[in-house]
This record gives C-alpha cells, structure tokens and sequence, in this order.
C-alpha cells in the first residue's frame, strides 16, 4: 500500500510540474496585468506541436528542438503581447476577457491548419526505467519533473534576485509606486508575456512527451492551470507551485486507487474540499 | 531647476489645473497649500510623469519634460514621496528602499542604504519585515527614505502628512526639516498649512486649480486672507 502511494505521488509530481509551469505563467500575468490569459494552454500545444514537428519532420535530436521551441514562445508571447493585448491594456477588462477568448480559437485553429488533427506523441528515446525498491520511476518521467524544479528556481531566482524581476513585482504590488521607482512599466509586459509563454511552451513540451498533444488538450490544461491558481491562492507564486503539486499528486492517486475515469472530479472535489476550509486557497492571503 | 508653465491638467475631459505656472530653485524648499481638490496634487502627478498634462510646458534643468515618460523623468533626477505612501506592500522593508535605488548603477547603494539606516533607525529594526505590516508613521519614513535613495535632484512630497497622528507628523516634518537641511530641492503639497509654510521658504496658494497667491512662506503665513482661509485664524 506504501509503496503504491509512493508510487502514485512519483507519478503525480511529473504531472504537478507541469500544472505548476501552466499556473506560474498564468499567474504571473493575471498579478501583474489583470489578464485572464485562456490562450496560454493552446500556446503551450502550440510548442508541443512545434518540437514534435522539429525532431520529426526536420530530424533535430530533442535537445535542440527544445530550446528551438521555447525560443519561438519567446518571440509568441512578444507577438501576443503587442498585438492582442496591448491595444486593450487601458480599457475596460471584458475587453481583454473577449481578446483571451478570441486568441485561444485563433492559436487552435492555428495548431490545426499547421499540425493536423491527429494525436501526435514527442518521441524522446528516453524509454530506461529506474528501480528504487518496490518503485519504478520511468526516466522520462525523472527528467521532467527535473526539468519542472529546474525551471521553477529559474524563475524564482529571476523573480527574487535580479533587478528585472524586483521590477515586476514591483509593478505587480503597486504600477504607480514602481513608476515613480523608474520602473519603464511599458516594457514589463513584455518580458511577463514571454517569460510566461516560455514556461507554457516548456509544459506543453512535456506533456508532448509524457502523453499525447492533440486538439482540445491546451483548453483542458488552461482549466487546470486556473483551478491550480485558485487552489494555490491568486497571486501567490509558492501558492501556485504547491497548488500545482497537489492537483498532481491528486490525481495520479485518485486514478491510482480509484479509476482514471474520475481522476479530475476527485481532483476539483479535494480542491473544493480545501476552498470550502480556506476560501483563499493553501497560501492565499485573506483578504 | 523646476519650471512649470500654463500647466492644464484634465481628468476624463474635465479640467482640474487651469494654467499653473511655478518655479523650484536649486536647494528651495516650496510648499503648494490649498484645500483638498484644488489642484496641488495633480499638478504634482504632471510633474512626475503619472498623469498626462492636457496644455503647458514642464522644463526641468533647462530641459522639456511635458511629454516624458515617468520613469525617464526619474532617471532625469526628479523623485516623488507619493500620497497614501505607497510602499510595496509585500516586499521587505530592504527591498523597498533598493527599489528606491532602481535607476542607479554606481557602487554606492549599499553605503546610502547603510546611510537611510541611520537616519531611520527604525527602518533598520524592521528591514526584513513586510513594508505592508508597517505603521502608517514607519510607512511614511520608508516612502521618504525609499525616494531619498534615487539620489533626487529635487524631492517632491505629496500629503506626507495625511492620515497620520498628530505626533507622528511632528517627526514628519521634523525629518522634512533634515532632509531640506541635508541640501536636498524640495517641492512639498501639504493640506496643514501651518507646517508647511513653517518648512518652506516659498509658498503657492492654490484654490479651484489655479494659483491666487505666491510669496515667501513667512509672508503668506502672516498674510491675514490666508491665516483666515486655512490657518484657523
């Protein structure tokens, strides 16, 4: 029975990485811009999709069609910013809730007219398997949720430790105040947006390689990043990270001992369960 | 240094500043007086780049800030203690005042953060705390020390006083007195005349978005419209 938990919490932390990198890209746009980013799941599909056709159609090995494809969500997420929400950045917010929406069906029908509607799967190579105990750990598995810490103290690092991200959180508690600071505020949604994009793509990068891309995933995943921010707490990156894992871990045990089938109403029920105790989620300030 | 001319300031249409013009020298102390709504405060917001000036000129060192960016007019050496204070709430008291030093690149930062220190022991005991767990008081000396590391050319104080206890606005305005002490320009919108126009050496009288009276603050603070208006005399 240990060793099974053990076993589904392994599994759910690959992945709880990838709900984290959804949630920390989502997070940090909506605390730092008001915006509910909803094409953020299709962008990350976008990057599944642009690695899987790196390394098949263009025979690149996956090491370079990664950082290949989180360059390109870079640059995707400086497109979106200026082009879709830049233009409605003062005006009422419904206005950039009908931009998100608009962009999500463009960026899926985009990923359909380039990639097809089939199921594709990121071939990796990596198909070893580590055994610790009565545990086995695929090694893909292992790399992504390495991968997923790697990122995360990436990110924190940059948020935490350097001039550029104290200026974002900076704007983030106070636009006016960081202004007065010098902060140059037209710049900084610039660099959430591709920062954000990079962490999608790299989660759509994963779950590529760990179970499938095709058309509607992104949409689920959006879902979940949402529900991972609410469960978390709304703004609080640890929030978010911690959120992430617990859907994760949720789930693969609900699926575990229970049945896939209900692994996501499992999932919302323990995240209801936690909103119903604390209304502003795990690490979420009351208000 | 600080030139303002025909300055007009309009929120959604609406004009607030009606053709403001006024000067700061170098090392001056200049308070604007006046009852709330008539203008002071968005003047100030022009100055700084926060809202957009709608007619006028701002000159600042010989130099056209009308239409500059906010933060270009920081780096031009103009820094604002804003109304309500505005600390960052969730960052630490240190990491405020190093937010003070953004535009800075010198190696000198530390040592004025040392210095900041100093002046506000207080800070000091707090600095890892939460700038939002504060009181009011300490929040205003964070808001001071916070701008004072920018190194300004010239300071501009809006309302420091406003919602404070009598007795913290005491230390206040015994801190705005150092900080003119130290050298430092200051242009000051304050609602308690008195204290202002103790502090400074000049004064503009501001009523309905327009000036009505300027002079010497000890002038102003004797004359008897303005002792009647808003000295409680």
């Amino acid at each position: 029975m240990l060793i099974e938990i053990l076993q589904q919490t392994i599994n759910g932390l690959a992945i709880g990485g990838v709900y984290v990198l959804i949630a920390l890209g989502l997070t940090t746009v909506f605390g730092i811009l008001g915006i509910a980013h909803f094409a953020h799941g299709s962008i990350s599909m976008f990057g599944g999709y642009l690695t899987f056709f790196l390394v098949t159609a263009q025979g690149l090995p996956v090491l370079a069609a990664i950082p290949l494809a989180l360059l390109a969500g870079i640059l995707l997420g400086l497109l979106v910013e200026i082009l879709a929400y830049r233009p409605v950045r003062n005006a009422n917010h419904i206005n950039a809730f009908i931009v998100a929406l608009g962009l999500t069906m463009m960026v899926e029908g985009l990923n359909l007219q380039l990639f097809g509607h089939e199921q594709v799967v990121i071939p990796t190579g990596l198909s070893k398997v580590f055994r610790l105990g009565g545990i086995t750990v695929p090694e893909l598995r292992l790399y992504v949720i390495l991968a997923a810490i790697l990122l995360v103290v990436a990110m924190m690092i940059f948020v935490e430790r350097t001039k550029t991200g104290q200026a974002i959180r900076a704007v983030a508690e106070n636009r006016d105040a960081a202004i007065l600071m010098g902060v140059n505020v037209k710049t900084i949604p610039l660099i959430v947006f591709s920062m954000s994009t990079a962490l999608g793509v790299a989660a759509g990068i994963m779950v590529g390689a760990l179970f499938a891309i095709a058309p509607g995933i992104g949409e689920g995943l959006v879902v979940k990043g949402f529900a991972v921010l609410i469960l978390g707490g709304l703004g609080s990156f640890p929030g978010a990270i911690l959120g992430g894992t617990v859907l994760g871990i949720t789930e693969s045990i609900a699926a575990g001992f229970i049945s896939s089938a209900y692994k996501d109403v499992i999932a919302f029920v323990v995240m209801i369960l936690v909103l119903l105790f604390r209304p502003q989620g795990l690490l979420g300030r009351a208000p | 240094m600080l030139e303002v001319s025909d300055l007009r300031v309009s929120y959604s249409g609406i004009e607030v500043v009606h053709g403001v013009s006024l000067s700061v020298a170098a090392g001056e102390c200049v308070a604007l007086i006046g009852a709330n709504g008539a203008g002071k405060s968005s003047t100030l917001k022009a100055i700084c780049g926060l809202v957009s000036a709608s007619g006028g000129s701002i000159t600042f060192e010989g130099r056209d800030i009308t239409r500059a960016s906010g933060h270009a007019i920081v780096r031009a050496g103009i820094t604002m203690c804003p109304e309500g204070r505005q600390v960052f709430p969730q960052m630490s008291v240190i990491q405020n005042l190093r937010m003070g030093a953004y535009i800075r690149t010198d190696a000198e930062q530390e040592a004025d953060l040392s210095r900041m220190m100093d002046m506000f022991p207080i800070l000091r005991e707090r600095q890892s705390q939460a700038a939002g767990k504060l009181s009011g008081g300490e929040q205003e000396m964070l808001a001071i020390a916070r701008a004072l590391m920018a190194r300004p050319r010239i300071c501009l104080f809006d309302e420091p006083s406003l919602g404070l206890a009598p007795k913290i606005v005491a230390g206040v305005f015994e801190t705005l007195a150092r900080i003119k002490a130290m050298g430092v320009t200051i242009l000051l919108v304050e609602q308690n005349s008195m204290m202002a126009l103790g502090l400074a050496d000049r004064a503009y009288l501001f009523e309905a978005g327009r000036i009505v009276m300027e002079g010497a603050a000890k002038d102003l603070k004797n004359h008897p419209d303005v002792m009647r208006a808003y000295l409680g005399h």
